[in-house]
Order: structure tokens, then C-alpha cells, then sequence
């Protein structure tokens, strides 16, 4: 675990890539996000998060195709590696295993936050 | 959809452009633009632009932006530190020639400084009127001997008629001055007084230190500057006191106080002292009459939002030109101008009879003069600094070919030179900038007896000094970097490189340095010696032992004459009309059949010679009897080398078709000061009930007796009138005081200059 260095945001990302498959270019994954999330987030985060990721080895990319809309420049499409699944896994079963070790506290907790 | 014309926002494209990675740049922009056309769909074009530019600034982070050669300097912070180091112990290694340097260099700078605060007091002027673009003063153009000249008056009605046929012309503002008597309690002087219009503190906003801009609406209320409110009050409150302006001798009013002005930024033109509702001109004489196209007032303002209002307007002038000319048609009126207000005092120098005070007139040229003076230190003190160092880097020599053996390249070696050299320039900027503020600007102000109002907190300041800063950085350095580094690293190390001998061009720099402190101080010296030979200057009559003072009438004359002639100190009293220096009457002397003379008439009793010691050289003074001459002129030099004639006594002329004969011809003599043209001037017999002067000659010795004596007595006989006199030696007023300063100062700059040297 402490070795994939994977922080909130980037992992929100990560997963965002890896659920929009052949549409996860920079827009559409800050489209995505800003959807589910319920607030605005600027170009300059996804992107260095891309960015970061890419270098981390949890993401490769490859030019997809230029539209009329973005002036006749290129998308970039990201698609995530066997790494990122491994990580995003390992994440996801760490947390479960977190949640079902505190049954009672789960209670306690609803009735705060109600 | 997308519509062609419309693009992101050009800088912040550039800026990405710019920054951002290689790499990443195709696919950034292109997500940008997808973005914002995405954007222009949902809201304003504005608002996506501005979205646009600010997700353009939060895409600066280090993952996305290049590795920009400036962040690669950082790596030569040390290098920096260590020229910073060498810098600093090579000071103080030579204290003397570093001490030199920079006191030099501080010098000039501190001069610059002073350069720049009154450059900026002069440029400044009137700058803070609100409505400085909106307010013109209505000017006319007339011939004057020969040549169109602007006048800054105006025909009294012409405000309100253009204010009647003009909407566009938003308020009009008369303004009327007038030399009053005004009382408060035991307070009684002669003062300048303003009669305006109630607009005239909204076209001119001068800021209120009490009361309310509109209450000169009310024909009782005055309002005072707030000299004249610590004049007549002290530091106290006056709003709702009273003071009495006499008008006349039959004429008088009380008026309320209602405002009075805060304290006016040093650069203002046009100010007042005194200011009355515009109306109250029939109170002082009922006679007066607004339609009377025969009177001016001295200046009317309009305010107009458009600049385009002001040509339509100047094309309708032509109708009131037609009018003023039928009217009056001594001066015809060529044409009719508006000055704005923002360029008033820069144009205040052609415009005659304007608001603007004329001793200003000066400043543009002064202006210049010191920008010459101070570039000269400048240059100055940049020759010194190079002559010096080229000098003490001979001491450096093995340092610089230690360096080079380690590696450094010429440019490096340039580089160290020139940081060190502006490291030495900022010191010098610290010191010159406290020179100039404690040093130069106050002895600049007392010399000349004005307050520049000198802020540290204006931007301009600023970047004129760290242009100055680089400049004078890279001037002086730039040639000994180049210099010192030339040199070979073996002929370094081998002892064998001879220093500043054998090259022409340090020589050159040094004789440059020589003559421009030689220029410099031949300057001062021209200018002390002219001081010298300007206070020695004869004036064409006896200036010293003589007084004079101003009388209000002929009974007033009766009186002081009565007692000043049992004093023993005087020798001699005179009553005229005008008096030498202080005022003349312009009269036009006609030669039959055509020839036409303008001339300075002064109307002057027969004791008036003697008195004021002028030289006859021809002829004879007026008779005692005022009858007997009362078709006599006697003439100065001027006049009869103007008309030409070979033998003037005798000879005959008309004025306002009387006709008078030449009986004497005086020396010429300076009325005003020596820098006005010598005029033709003739001598009348005065109307005893006309004398407005009385003079006198006292006794050698007994001047100060006598002034306190005349002044007694004047008290004594009108309490309620303010006294006005003087010495005649005083009657040019400040003129000695001015050219002694302007001795004084070359004195000063000659002094630094042989510092420099």
C-alpha cells in the first residue's frame, strides 16, 4: 500500500478514466467528475493529476482524433494500466475490510451526520 | 454552434502557450478551446473569456509548465551570492575611491531626485480640478502692436449669452477681480478679491476644509482661502463670522463667512483669496451694468462634457465677434479660442491677462536647465565612477585570471563587473535619494522660496529611479567590464599586462570628465559675477535715500505732505499719478501728419526731478507753477532715438489731440526690472487732484528713521487704511533676491562638481 503514493483526488480521476474507457480525454473526464462530485473543478487540476499519473506509471496515453470544436487540435486519450487496476483494487478491498471492521461505529455515525 | 469570429482571449493564449510544456500543449489548448466554445453556449461571451482566462492562470503549476531558463538561474544563486561577497570586500579594500564613487554617484542621483520633484511640481499643475477636461477658459485673439495675441479676458456679456444659446454648455462661471479693503475687527488690509459666479467652486474643485460649495449662491456669504482664514481668524473656526469689504470709499458690505478652502496642493495656477457672489459688482458700483459689451471680466470658464461641444460652439462665435466689434472697436477682435482647463498653465505663457499668475512662465525653461544640469552630473559622476574603476581593477587583475583558469568566460566575467557595478549604483541611489529629500529639495525650496510638495509615494518616482538605477549602472560599467575582461589569462598571471597606458580611449574618458567640470564651473562663475555686476548696475536715477507711498486721493496727499515736510531728514517730497517702477499710463503720442508712437506716460509734479534724481541732459524740469506747463513734456533718451530727432527741444506732438512741446530729455533710466526693454516714456505735468504717490529723499543715512516716521504718521492720519510703501530700492520687489539665488544655486552645483572631480 504505501508504495502506490495515490491520493484522493488522483484516485477519483483514476477511476473516472477507467470508467469512461474510450471517451477519457482531459473535457470529458472533467465533465464526468464535476457531475458526480457536484462542483466545479478546473482544467489545471485534472490535468496536472493526468499528468502526475501518467508519470506514476497508473496511466498510458495516445492522440485520438482532432474535432472541429476544439480548432483542429488533438484529444488525448488516457487509458489506465494493470498497475492502476491492481492499486484502485487493493484500495477498494482495503476500505471494505476497514468498513466492515467498524459495524457499530457505522451507527453512531449515520446519527451525527443526520 | 460555433461561431467563427469569436476567439479565446488573446493573452492568456499566448501566456499558455508560453508556459506550458511542449508536450502538452496541442492537448491543453485544444481542451481549453473545447471548454470555452462549451462555455459560450451558457453564458456571455464576456464570461467565457473571463473563465477562460482564469483556468488559464490556474493551469501555471509546476506539472504542466516548462522548466524556463530563468528557474535555471537559480542554480547560479551562489555565483550571485559570490560577486555579491567580492563586491562588497573590494569596497572596502579601496574606502577612498569607493567612498568617492558612491558619494559622486549619490550626488547626481540626489540631484536627479530634485530634478524629478520639481519637473513633476511644474507638470502637476492644476492636475487635481476634477473637470480639467471638461472646464475651457473663452479666450479672444486681438492685434497688439502688430501681432495676433490671445487675450484671456472676456466681454462681460458673453457668458450669459452663450450660456442662453448654448444647451451644451452645462455651467458658466465669470470671474471679475478687484483690489478691496477688507475689516475684521481690529484687521484691515488691502486684498485681492473675486467676484464669481456660484459655479465657480464646482468647475474649479478646490477641496473645502469648512463649509459647503453651494452657499455662494447666497449674495452675503464669502469665502475664504485658508491663508486668509488663519489671516483674519487664526486657526479657529470663522463659518458664520462677518467681515467688512470696502469697496470704495462710499461702498461697503458685510459679509457672512460661509466656506473656507483647504490648504491647496503646491501645484495649482489658479487660486484666490477672496471670493463673493458675482452680483455683489452692483453693490460695489451701481453703475454697473452685465449687457455693457465696453467691460471684460477677467476671465469666463464654460464647461462642456464633449470636446466636439467646444468646435460646434467656436463655429457660433463668429455672430458674437460681429457684436463685440460694433460695440467696441478700439481692439477688433479677430477671433474667439477656449484653452481647457488641464492645459491652461502650460499655454498660460501665450495668453495675456489670464488667470493664470505669469511668473510661472519661467518654469517649462527652468525645467529644461536642470534636466541639462543634472544630465551633465549625471555624465559627471558616470565618467568619474569609470576612470575610477578601470583604475582599482588593476588591483583585481589576479582575481579576474583566477577566475578564468577556473572557468569563467569572458561574458561571466562581464557579468560580475556589471552586478557588482549595479550593487554599487543601488548603494548610491539609497544615499542619493536621502541627499535629495534632506538635502537638496529643502535648499532648492528656501532658495527660491516656494514648497514643491515632494511625495515618496507616487509610482512615477519610483520607476524613474530604477531606470536610473540600470542606466547609469550600465553607462558606468559597461565600458570597464568590457575592459577588464579582454585580458589574457597567461599576461595576467605572468605579470606582464600594463594597465590603462597604452589605450586611447581611457584617456578621452578622463579629458571628458575634465572639461565637463570645467563647463560646469565656468557656469558658476558667469553666474556670480553677473549677480555682482546686476546689484552694481546703475538704474538711471538715484534709487537709494529715496521712499515713496501710495496715497488714496489728493487730501490724503495734503496731509502726509504737511508732515513729512517739518521732518528734518527730508530733502525733497514729490506727488505724482504714476511712479517709477511702480506703474505707468500706456498713452499713443501722434507726430503729424501720420506718424503714431505707443509710449509710458507719468504724470509728475515739477519736484518729481529732483526727488527721484533723474539726469536731465537737455532742457529743463517742469515749472513750479502747474499752470505754466501744462503743455510740456519732457521725454527720455529712448523716446528721441525712436522718433530720431537731432535736436528734441522744441519739437511738437499731439496727445488725445493736444498739442504739447518737448522742454527737456532726461537720462534713460530702468523703470522695471533690467530684463524689460528700455521703453520711450515721456513726463507730464500731474493734476494735483489726480496724485496717487507721494516720494521722498532723505538724508543720507537717515532711510530707516524716516520709513518709521512716514509709517507713524500714515497711522496716525488714516487708521482705517492699510499703509503701502517701500524703498524705491525695494520697488523691483524679489528681482535681487531671484538672481542672487540663481548665483546661489550654480554656487552649489559648481561645489558638487568639484567634489566629483
Amino acid at each position: 500500500m504505501k508504495k502506490t503514493k495515490l491520493g484522493e483526488f488522483e484516485e477519483l480521476v483514476l477511476l473516472a478514466v477507467a470508467a469512461l474507457q474510450q471517451d477519457a480525454y482531459g473535457v470529458e473526464i472533467k465533465r464526468e467528475l464535476e457531475e458526480r462530485l457536484n462542483e466545479t473543478l478546473s482544467v489545471g487540476s485534472i490535468q496536472s493529476a493526468l499528468k502526475r499519473m501518467e508519470e506514476k506509471g497508473f496511466l498510458t496515453s495516445a492522440f485520438g482524433e482532432a474535432t472541429l470544436k476544439r480548432g483542429g487540435k488533438r484529444k488525448r486519450i488516457y487509458s489506465t494500466t494493470s498497475l492502476a487496476h491492481k492499486v484502485l483494487r487493493e484500495m477498494k478491498d482495503i476500505r471494505a475490510g476497514l468498513w466492515s471492521a467498524m459495524p457499530k461505529l457505522s451507527h453512531q455515525l449515520k446519527v451525527t451526520f443526520n | 454552434m460555433i461561431q467563427k469570429n469569436i476567439t479565446p482571449p488573446h493573452w492568456p493564449l499566448m501566456l499558455l502557450r508560453f508556459f506550458v510544456k511542449k508536450e502538452y500543449a496541442e492537448e491543453i489548448e485544444g481542451d481549453m478551446e473545447e471548454i470555452f466554445y462549451d462555455n459560450i453556449e451558457q453564458h456571455s461571451i464576456r464570461k467565457a473569456k473571463r473563465i477562460y482566462t482564469w483556468e488559464t492562470l490556474k493551469l501555471l503549476r509546476p506539472a504542466l509548465i516548462k522548466n524556463l531558463k530563468a528557474l535555471q538561474y537559480f542554480n547560479q544563486f551562489n555565483m550571485f551570492g559570490n560577486y555579491f561577497k567580492t563586491s562588497l570586500r573590494s569596497l572596502m579594500k579601496n574606502p577612498t575611491s569607493s567612498f568617492i564613487n558612491i558619494f559622486g554617484l549619490s550626488m547626481a542621483v540626489g540631484i536627479c531626485v530634485l530634478w524629478f520633484g520639481f519637473a513633476s511640481w511644474v507638470n502637476d499643475t492644476d492636475q487635481f480640478h476634477e473637470r480639467k477636461d471638461e472646464v475651457y477658459l473663452v479666450t479672444f485673439f486681438a492685434d497688439l502692436e502688430g501681432k495676433e495675441q490671445q487675450f484671456g479676458t472676456t466681454p462681460t456679456p458673453l457668458g450669459e449669452m452663450l450660456q442662453q444659446d448654448y444647451p451644451q454648455i452645462k455651467k458658466v462661471c465669470r470671474v471679475k477681480d478687484a483690489s478691496v479693503v477688507v475689516k475684521h475687527e481690529d484687521n484691515v488690509f488691502h486684498e485681492r478679491i473675486r467676484y464669481v459666479d456660484p459655479e465657480f467652486l464646482q468647475l474649479f474643485t478646490f477641496p473645502l476644509k469648512w463649509g459647503s460649495v453651494n452657499s455662494l449662491k447666497d449674495l452675503n456669504s464669502i469665502m475664504l482661502s485658508e491663508k486668509m482664514s488663519i489671516k483674519y481668524f487664526g486657526g479657529e473656526n470663522p463659518l458664520g463670522k462677518s467681515i467688512k469689504v470696502i469697496f470704495s470709499e462710499s461702498n461697503s458690505k458685510e459679509f457672512a463667512v460661509a466656506g473656507v478652502a483647504k490648504k491647496l496642493p503646491e501645484s495649482h495656477s489658479v487660486s484666490f483669496d477672496f471670493l463673493i457672489h458675482f452680483d455683489n459688482q452692483k453693490v460695489a458700483s451701481p453703475m454697473y451694468n452685465t449687457s455693457d459689451w465696453n467691460s471684460f471680466v477677467n476671465a469666463t470658464l464654460i464647461q462642456a462634457d464633449n470636446p466636439s461641444d467646444i468646435a460646434l460652439i467656436q463655429q457660433g462665435m463668429n455672430k458674437y465677434k460681429i457684436l463685440q466689434n460694433e460695440k467696441h472697436s478700439e481692439r477688433a477682435i479677430s477671433n474667439f479660442g477656449f484653452v481647457s482647463l488641464a492645459e491652461l498653465y502650460k499655454k498660460s505663457m501665450d495668453i495675456r491677462d489670464g488667470i493664470c499668475p505669469p511668473y510661472y512662465e519661467s518654469n517649462t525653461k527652468a525645467v529644461l536647465i536642470l534636466g541639462v544640469i543634472t544630465l551633465f552630473l549625471l555624465a559627471l559622476a558616470c565618467f568619474n565612477y569609470i576612470n575610477i574603476a578601470i583604475v582599482t581593477a588593476a588591483k583585481r587583475l589576479k582575481e579576474i585570471g583566477v577566475r578564468k583558469v577556473i572557468g569563467a568566460t569572458r561574458i561571466k566575467v562581464i557579468t560580475q563587473f556589471l552586478s557588482e557595478n549595479i550593487f554599487v549604483t543601488s548603494f548610491a541611489l539609497l544615499f542619493g535619494l536621502l541627499f535629495g529629500i534632506f538635502l537638496f529639495i529643502p535648499g532648492f525650496e528656501q532658495i527660491n522660496g516656494f514648497s514643491m510638495g515632494f511625495k515618496l509615494a507616487q509610482p512615477k518616482l519610483w520607476i524613474f529611479l530604477i531606470g536610473i538605477l540600470f542606466v547609469t549602472g550600465m553607462i558606468s560599467g559597461l565600458y570597464p567590464a568590457l575592459y577588464i575582461s579582454r585580458f589574457e589569462v597567461v599576461n595576467i598571471l605572468k605579470g606582464s599586462s600594463k594597465f590603462g597606458k597604452q589605450n586611447p580611449l581611457n584617456k578621452i574618458l578622463l579629458g571628458f570628465q575634465l572639461i565637463l567640470a570645467c563647463i560646469l564651473i565656468t557656469c558658476a562663475v558667469m553666474f556670480t559675477q553677473n549677480t555682482d555686476y546686476v546689484a552694481e548696475r546703475p538704474w538711471g536715477y538715484n534709487q537709494s535715500e529715496a521712499l515713496y507711498a501710495e496715497v488714496h486721493n489728493q487730501l490724503a496727499y495734503e496731509q502726509l505732505n504737511a508732515a513729512m515736510a517739518q521732518n528734518s531728514n527730508v530733502t525733497s517730497i514729490a506727488g505724482s499719478v504714476n511712479h517709477i517702477g511702480k506703474n505707468h499710463a500706456t498713452t499713443i503720442v501722434k507726430l503729424p501728419p501720420i506718424k503714431e508712437y505707443e509710449v509710458q506716460q507719468l504724470a509728475v509734479d515739477a519736484n518729481y526731478f529732483s526727488t527721484m534724481q533723474l539726469t536731465l541732459i537737455k532742457g529743463r524740469a517742469f515749472n513750479q507753477h502747474p499752470e505754466a506747463d501744462k503743455q510740456a513734456i519732457i521725454v527720455n533718451e529712448e523716446f528721441v532715438k525712436t522718433l530720431g530727432w537731432p535736436e528734441p527741444i522744441g519739437q511738437q506732438l499731439e496727445i488725445d489731440s493736444m498739442r504739447y512741446e518737448v522742454i527737456g530729455v532726461v537720462k534713460n533710466f530702468h523703470s522695471y526690472t533690467f530684463d524689460s526693454k528700455m521703453q520711450p516714456v515721456i513726463f507730464k505735468v500731474a493734476n494735483k487732484a489726480d496724485y496717487r504717490f507721494i516720494s521722498l529723499r532723505v538724508r543720507n543715512g537717515s532711510e530707516r528713521e524716516t520709513y518709521a516716521t512716514l509709517q507713524t504718521q500714515w497711522n496716525k492720519l488714516f487708521p482705517e487704511i492699510p499703509f503701502q510703501g517701500s524703498y524705491q530700492e525695494d520697488v523691483w520687489g524679489g528681482f535681487f533676491e531671484k538672481i542672487k539665488n540663481h548665483g546661489r544655486f550654480f554656487q552649489a552645483v559648481a561645489l558638487i562638481t568639484i567634489l566629483l572631480t
